[in-house]
């Protein structure tokens, strides 16, 4: 029990004291995390609010597929992310292996099954009412659109929250596409990965805690937006 | 020229025809009440009214044109209050200031959303910051038909607007739906199953049954099982000694076959008043009488045995004393009168 303890307490100096490696970490996941998010919201939403508004043939197989992307492994994504980027892959050429910007494809690609699935399903359990009111309110196509998506917030920010935990905590993509490059690639996770394996627990704590941090802090403001 | 005009209207969910009218017009500025039993076609026909959803065939005019979702021409001016009316999830004075804002009304917003909170009896400064889920139902109903008088509408499509809330939030939505009516000439379709209120409201109401109309005033719906009778005549019981007869349909009955007895077609008697040889009555009892607002005429609900029937009481009749709620009174019908549904 003692290493842990002193574990704890040697990962509250390297917070404190604001430790370069620590806060390395801490900075390649927020900025490769905040651009899987960004990516991913931008085509995410607007397709779960298609996929749960909108009836179309083949709709029942669309979202069959978006179901199953949801337990997509992430070392298969990293695999699959690694083949397209590297030298011989089909996006060889773009130099994005072992980056930042290419772990937030993978990411991306982790995220968007969550923020479609999770969104189309807010949509979907919508009150039947809404549309026969906004209409009746005299709303156009484009208002009632606009005022189901946002009758809708709320399960959309879940549907955020849910993805972003997904990206935060991942380790398999940012393992095989970024390639835990020390100050250039290394995110919290895998770090924590590789410190523990070196018997480095107070780092891996460390990293654990700002972790933690991050979620409760994205989830404070999902629920302080539920309030407004 | 007529507010709204049907012509050849289907309505149908899937595959199931839910609503046939050939044809029907509204007239302007009338207060028009909708009435028949659950699953009549009620709702469906409001909600084409309102210009929510399409039918599946046939044409809606709104004042002379032909319209449909989105037209300009009814948008903000045609609008329904559903039975199950929706809350948008933010505050009250929001809600209320929605339509004014989507169809970028001139007017002092502030004022308009005040001033349709109180005529629901709402008291805009305890309600209007008031947010979506802190409303008991009552309140919600109100405040969903002072979001709809904001709009100050040509037309004001009420579905069972008393329905599931308390007598005082019924009176409020009621004196509210009438205010439109005096203030701004707006036209009123309201649906519902209070027979008396809509007698006591409405310039005219119809009468649906099974997604068809059956006519205009008041009618009584007698179901079978019908028997064999005197004179090739079909009989159904309707209490103890009590047999409606009537004369088959020209096809010959179905035992689910269901007869229409036009209130205008029924006459009142008193047990002692002498009646010709022949005239077919049935006796019950006088439960409610309510004034007509336009006929003048006194609508009297009897019943006989568990069926409800109306029928109209001339005023000369009711100074007699004989037709007050709890007495007995026979009901004259003519069984030629009758239209099977």
């Amino acid at each position: 029990m003692d290493f842990i303890l002193q574990g704890v307490i040697q990962a509250l100096r390297l917070l404190v004291g604001g430790d370069p490696e620590t806060y390395s970490a801490v900075a390649a996941t927020v900025k490769v995390s905040s651009m899987a998010m960004a990516a991913s919201l931008l085509m995410g939403i607007p397709l779960g609010f298609c996929l749960g508004h909108f009836d179309f043939p083949g709709k029942r197989q669309a979202r069959l597929v978006v179901d199953t992307l949801l337990s997509l492994p992430t070392v298969f994504i990293g695999l699959m992310v690694y083949a397209f980027l590297s030298r011989q892959g089909p996006m060889g050429q773009m130099g994005l292996l072992f980056t930042l910007p290419g772990v937030a494809i993978g990411q991306t690609i982790l995220a968007l099954p969550v923020v479609i699935a999770l969104t189309a399903t807010a949509v979907e359990s919508m009150d039947a009412e809404l549309r026969t009111s906004l209409l009746s309110l005299g709303a156009s196509r484009a208002q009632l659109l606009a005022g189901s998506l946002w009758e809708a917030r709320h399960g959309i920010l879940a549907a955020g929250v849910t993805a972003y935990g997904r990206v935060m905590t991942e380790v398999g993509i940012s393992m095989m596409v970024g390639g835990n490059i020390k100050w250039h690639t290394r995110t919290i996770t895998t770090a924590i990965a590789l410190e523990t394996s070196k018997g480095m627990f107070a780092m891996g704590i460390a990293l654990g805690l700002v972790l933690l941090l991050i979620a409760f802090g994205a989830n404070a403001a999902v629920s302080f937006l539920r309030r407004k | 020229m007529p507010l709204f005009e049907l012509h050849r209207i289907l309505q149908a969910y899937a595959g199931r025809t839910v609503l046939t009218i050939d044809a029907w017009q509204v007239p302007e500025g009338k207060i028009v009440g909708l009435c028949g039993p659950n699953g009549s076609g009620k709702s469906t026909l409001l909600r084409l009214l309102g210009f929510v959803e399409r039918p599946v065939r046939g044409t809606i005019h709104y004042q002379g044109r032909p319209a449909e979702p989105y037209a300009d021409a009814v948008r903000g001016r045609v609008v329904l209050l559903p039975q199950a009316s929706y809350m948008l999830r933010r505050t009250v004075y929001k809600n209320v200031a929605y339509g004014l804002r989507i169809g970028r009304v001139r007017c002092d917003i502030r004022q308009r959303v005040g001033e349709s909170l109180g005529l629901v009896g709402l008291d805009p400064d305890a309600f209007a910051q008031r947010p979506w889920f802190a409303l008991s139902g009552g309140e919600a109903r109100r405040v969903a038909l002072a979001a709809r008088l904001v709009l100050r509408p040509r037309v004001l499509l009420l579905d069972e607007p008393t329905a599931s809330v308390d007598s005082a939030s019924a009176q409020m939505i009621q004196a509210a739906a009438l205010h439109a009516h005096r203030q701004w000439g707006t036209c009123l379709i309201v649906t519902s199953h209070d027979h008396h209120w809509l007698q006591d409201t409405c310039d005219e109401t119809v009468h649906l049954f099974q997604g068809r109309i059956l006519g205009r005033g008041d009618f009584t719906l007698v179901f079978g099982p019908w028997q064999p009778g005197e004179n090739r005549r079909l009989a159904a019981p309707l209490g103890r000694d009590q047999w409606l007869t009537l004369d088959p349909p020209p096809a010959g009955a179905a035992e689910s076959d269901i007869a229409a007895l036009d209130a205008r077609h029924l006459t009142l008697h008193a047990l002692t008043d002498p009646l010709p040889p022949g005239t077919a009555v049935v006796e019950g009892t006088i439960t409610a009488l309510a004034l007509g607002k336009t006929s003048g005429q006194i609508s009297v609900s009897l019943t006989v045995g568990a069926t409800p029937f109306t029928a109209y009481l001339p005023p000369e009749m009711a100074a007699t004393g004989h037709f007050t709620p709890g007495n007995k009174a026979r009901l004259a019908y003519s069984p030629d009168a009758v239209r099977w549904v």
